[in-house]
């Protein structure tokens, strides 16, 4: 915010308390995406601190990259967390990213009651960053969702919900930011392998700024260097 | 009288008790390479080495300096044994730091109205407790001791009968002064206790504040401040045998609940709250079967406590019938400190990442937490490369 229009702001305080003009949204801690382009979709510079952001988007449409990517940046910072319900997590992927493995800790549940269990207790435990992997319409999120929530606030942890299909009312009115994710194309390199994918978003809803920013990105895929290898 | 007792660096006796070996080494306690020397043997001190020196210092001052990190649980548990030992003379037992201990005397009066006589007594039972001698100094105030045990030698005992001319002549920094009152007072020229006695009490308030004043009645060796009372940990168990032997889980949980109302009565008693609780299943013909839960808030009343210790027990499958149940607190916590919850919006507890790593995974499985390898040598295929494995003990501090 300028700083006259904050000062304005001040002097309306004085004169008014709590009648005077204030942002509509509250100020937010942020941690980065890890991506620069998706940092300023959301319009706040990241994904906010002790709120759900939820990725959603049909299969391979590069939502799981995005939350690895910022799993990645986050483990790089402190412990992270990946609760890993289907098995799906890419752990060389993960490390071609820069993601620092020894601060990662992968939750292999049973059951969504489990994952949510061991996701509340390790965010207040204190990791930085809870990522969700879970199936689609599972009632159990709807119970367990608040608590989660509010040890997240708590425990000022990012938490990340990856979904594969629509998204449901529940977890539409929890999560604070709901971006959709859809796969536009592929780039390769000129040796013909994939190099990555061009990925489309949307902001559905965003509760700290404007909804309904889209922008188109390519989500690189950092190649695998062998030893001995051709740079 | 006040008798203090000083134990100057706890975590060498700590150290020794671990390893024995050590005892007579020129052993060398710090964080080794980068850091500093916490505490040094006779033997290396000897040698040059100082608390606080480079720790890369010290083993140039002593090459055969063996150089180990400082044993916090250990020192811990040193300290307790050091007023444990203490607090068998008399209840009246306070805790200081740097390896202070005090003990309030009026009661042993009668007992032991010989003060040297006292003095050895107490001198021999932490010798032989810790296998370490104590410096003990005995005066009016918890003040004046201290400075008498920090100027005793180990098995010569300092008793101060006259406390103003022992305080007469030491420095000025015998005093818990901060930074600005260190540099006035050396600016006013007052270097020894005996020189701010010399100042006027009410100039010394106009000076200094009302909230200086105590150390102007600490240089005259009136020491006001309230030192709590150190208590012993507190030891719960309960236990029931089984006459004739069970078999059924349901009936075990039966008893289990019973002998936790008691435990609860127990921790209700203390003001205690529980963060483990250890189950032993003394079984017929069989290995004692024994079970830890542990609880991620200290925990009081017998519902919440029952409510983890019962799932525990369904998975339990003893082998044979179970003759005898303990139950035993192991971890107790004053049972207050959730209630910085009312103002803190959430509550005062911080469970380590170790520490709820360690309860989710006896709570669920092991196999519920885990953390991820990879190994560059192996051939370029994920099930080869990628290697998920459970997080273990020495694992979870990520």
């Amino acid at each position: 915010m300028p700083d006259p229009l904050q000062q304005a702001l001040n002097v309306l305080e004085t004169r008014f308390g709590s009648a005077a003009p204030r942002p509509a949204a509250p100020s937010a801690a942020v941690r980065s995406s890890g991506i620069p382009e998706l940092d300023e979709l959301t319009g706040v510079g990241g994904f906010a601190v002790g709120r759900l952001c939820l990725l959603a988007g049909a299969a391979g449409s590069g939502k799981r990259t995005i939350a690895q990517r910022h799993v990645a940046l986050a483990s790089q910072e402190g412990p992270a967390v990946y609760v890993d319900f289907r098995a799906r997590l890419d752990a060389e992927f993960l490390a071609r990213l820069g993601a620092c493995l020894e601060r990662l800790l992968v939750v292999r549940p049973r059951t969504i009651g489990e994952g949510m269990e061991a996701a509340r207790v390790l965010a207040r435990a204190g990791a930085g960053c809870v990522c969700l992997d879970f199936p689609p319409q599972e009632a159990a999120l709807e119970a367990e969702l608040p608590h989660l929530l509010r040890r997240a606030q708590d425990a000022e942890c990012t938490l990340l919900l990856v979904h594969d299909a629509e998204v449901e009312d529940v977890i539409r009115y929890y999560a604070s930011l709901i971006l959709r994710v859809e796969r536009r194309g592929f780039t390769f390199h000129p040796d013909g392998d994939l190099a990555g994918i061009e990925v489309e978003a949307m902001v559905l809803k965003n509760r700290l700024a404007p909804p309904g920013k889209r922008a188109r990105w390519v989500l690189d895929y950092p190649r695998e260097r062998f030893p001995g290898a051709p740079e | 009288m006040i008798a203090c007792a000083r134990l100057p660096h706890l975590a060498l006796p700590a150290a020794i008790r671990q390893d024995p070996s050590l005892r007579g080494q020129p052993l060398v306690l710090g964080e080794s390479p980068l850091g500093t020397v916490t505490a040094a043997s006779e033997e290396a001190r000897r040698r040059g080495v100082v608390p606080g020196m480079a720790i890369k210092h010290a083993e140039q001052c002593c090459p055969e300096a063996i150089v180990q990190p400082v044993d916090e649980t250990g020192t811990a548990r040193i300290r307790t044994l050091l007023l444990s030992t203490l607090y068998s003379l008399t209840p009246e037992v306070m805790a200081g730091d740097d390896g202070h201990a005090f003990l309030d005397l009026r009661g042993l009066r009668l007992r032991w109205p010989d003060r040297q006589a006292l003095a050895r007594e107490l001198d021999h039972r932490v010798e032989a407790a810790l296998s370490a001698r104590a410096a003990v100094g005995i005066a009016g105030t918890i003040f004046a001791s201290r400075l008498a045990a920090d100027r005793a030698l180990p098995g010569a005992p300092r008793i101060v009968e006259d406390a103003a001319a022992f305080l007469e002549p030491l420095p000025i920094e015998c005093l818990p002064l901060d930074e600005d009152q260190r540099g006035y007072l050396d600016l006013l020229g007052l270097r020894t206790l005996g020189d701010l006695r010399r100042v006027p009490r009410v100039a010394f308030r106009r000076q200094f504040g009302v909230k200086a004043i105590g150390l102007h009645d600490l240089a005259w060796g009136i020491d006001a401040r309230a030192v709590p009372t150190w208590r012993p940990p507190s030891r719960i168990e309960e236990s029931a045998p089984l006459e004739p032997p069970l078999e059924n889980t349901e009936a075990l949980q039966f008893v289990v609940r019973s002998l936790i109302d008691r435990v609860a009565e127990s921790l209700k008693a203390g003001g205690l709250g529980a963060r483990e609780i250890v189950i032993r299943l003394d079984l017929d013909g069989a290995p004692r079967l024994r079970e830890s839960v542990r609880y991620a808030y200290p925990l009081t009343t017998g519902a919440d406590l029952f409510e983890r210790i019962r799932g525990r027990l369904k998975r339990l499958q003893p082998p044979a019938p179970v003759e005898r149940v303990t139950l035993g607190v192991r971890q107790v916590e004053p049972a207050y400190v959730r209630q910085p919850g009312l103002l803190l919006r959430r509550d005062g507890l911080q469970e380590t990442l170790a520490d709820a790593i360690g309860r989710l995974q006896e709570e669920v499985r092991p196999e519920l937490i885990q953390r991820v390898t990879i190994d560059a040598t192996a051939p370029p295929v994920s099930d080869c490369r990628v290697r998920f494995a459970a997080v273990t003990g020495g694992d979870r501090r990520g």
